[in-house]
């Protein structure tokens, strides 16, 4: 009987971690009320269980809050900082990036996209800046509506912005 | 009394919402002593419409200066100025070492499944040559970019799952009158708009396994009839709906009728 139920256990772990590493979405991760559909009401100690495996390689599930439980997104990130290279995006770009989502958290997560462009002009030309832009778009760094650019999924889940502006400010 | 001064400051809450300046810039209590002096003599619907728009935008207003206290009282806050002048100073190097630092990314794999690929050879197989469409290629659905899902539509209060319910069984009622049945005699209805709704309470009857499909490709049809199969294998079945195609339909209906 113990056996049997420490096998289902183990059923639900396996299949939480299917989910959560494979894209079902074009959004990476899944929402809550697929994870319970998936593996049953108690998806919350799945996740916890799944959890502490993933630490031992560096890894978390990370829980991306949007209002209602069921509808937030699961997603697993990499718990530790990277020691390697690990982006093949130019420097100037990931600098561009680092300076929009700053720029962007000090005045309460949202500004105009042309203010944006002026400031980033400041020190790269504009074409590069206007392709760099609409690349973060892309990649759900930033997200824009009705020309005002917002930090987007991608922040939310990969980049902890108080360390972020904490590190920029002690620089 | 000419609402010149209530325009602006109607115009003045727009312009704090979309460039995100200060909230606090805005003299709340100022704004809600105009307000009361227009209501005094205001009488035409127009003009109530407009006390009801200033209203709502002083709400936002408001709402925003809450954020902007619970902001500035969080850990998140720093003065923008200095923020500013620091990334002005910094050296594209400092700004990428600072990202990386706090970046932690997300692990993701895509993967190709046969079933996936199964899917998609259905879908080919489903879709007429590009010669033979009035519209541009047609984008495979995901579900982050199509309609919403009926659990969305529940969870929005939009819908309930009784009443989803309710008119699955009533199209399927009228299936099993029928029996097979050419599918866009089926689905489609005098209105539009019906003939939309019809086609997506029937693509879950397909889905279901309590309709099934006839396509031939070669000689371009679809029926469709009441099935009592257990749902097996899950399949993508592309079946183009179009206004033009309806309006088609529409004259065809019309010509028979005519004809009998």
């Amino acid at each position: 009987m113990e056996e049997e139920s420490k096998a289902r256990a183990e059923r639900k772990v396996k299949r939480a971690a299917q989910l959560l590493f494979f894209r079902q979405h074009r959004i990476p991760g899944v929402k809550g009320w697929e994870l319970k559909k998936a593996v049953g009401d108690d998806y919350i100690d799945v996740i916890e269980v799944l959890n502490s495996s993933l630490e031992k390689l560096g890894m978390e599930v990370k829980r991306l809050t949007e209002g209602k439980e069921r509808s937030d997104r699961y997603i697993i990130v990499l718990k530790d900082n990277l020691t390697e290279k690990a982006s093949g995006a130019r420097i100037d770009e990931i600098a561009m990036l680092s300076a929009t989502l700053a720029y962007i958290i000090t005045k309460q997560g949202k500004v105009s996209r042309k203010s944006v462009e002026e400031f980033l002009c400041a020190k790269f030309p504009k074409h590069r800046v206007l392709f760099a832009l609409d690349r973060y778009i892309k990649q759900g760094y930033l997200g824009e509506e009705d020309k005002v650019l917002f930090i987007g999924w991608r922040t939310r889940a990969e980049v902890d912005r108080k360390t972020l502006l904490d590190l920029i400010l002690s620089a | 009394m000419r609402p010149e001064k209530l325009l602006r400051q109607i115009n003045f809450c727009k312009t704090i919402q979309k460039e995100s300046t200060n909230p606090f810039d805005l003299n709340v209590k100022k704004f809600i002593e105009t307000l009361n002096q227009y209501l005094k003599t205001w009488k035409s619907r127009d003009e109530l419409l407009l006390d009801a728009d200033a209203i709502s935008e002083l709400t936002k207003i408001i709402e925003l200066q809450a954020k902007w206290i619970q902001d500035r009282s969080s850990s998140f806050y720093i003065d923008p100025v200095l923020i500013e002048l620091k990334l002005k100073l910094l050296e594209p190097e400092q700004l990428a070492d600072a990202f990386f630092q706090s970046w932690h990314p997300v692990i993701a794999l895509d993967r190709l499944t046969p079933k996936r690929l199964k899917q998609g050879l259905d879908y080919w197989n489903a879709l007429l040559p590009f010669n033979e469409r009035d519209d541009d290629f047609p984008a495979a659905l995901t579900a982050e970019e199509s309609a919403f899902e009926i659990q969305d539509l529940i969870d929005m209060s939009i819908l309930s799952r009784a009443e989803f319910d309710k008119a699955l069984k009533a199209i399927l009622k009228e299936l099993e009158a029928l029996g097979r049945t050419e599918y866009h005699d089926f689905i489609y209805s005098t209105e539009f708009e019906e003939s939309i709704r019809r086609a997506y309470l029937t693509s879950y009857l397909v889905s279901e396994a309590k309709a099934g499909l006839d396509i031939d490709p070669l000689e371009d049809t679809v029926f469709i009839y009441p099935s009592d199969a257990r749902a097996g294998e899950v399949r993508s079945i592309a079946i183009g709906i179009s206004h033009e195609d309806w309006l088609g339909w529409k004259r065809s209906q019309k010509r028979e009728q005519n004809g009998k």
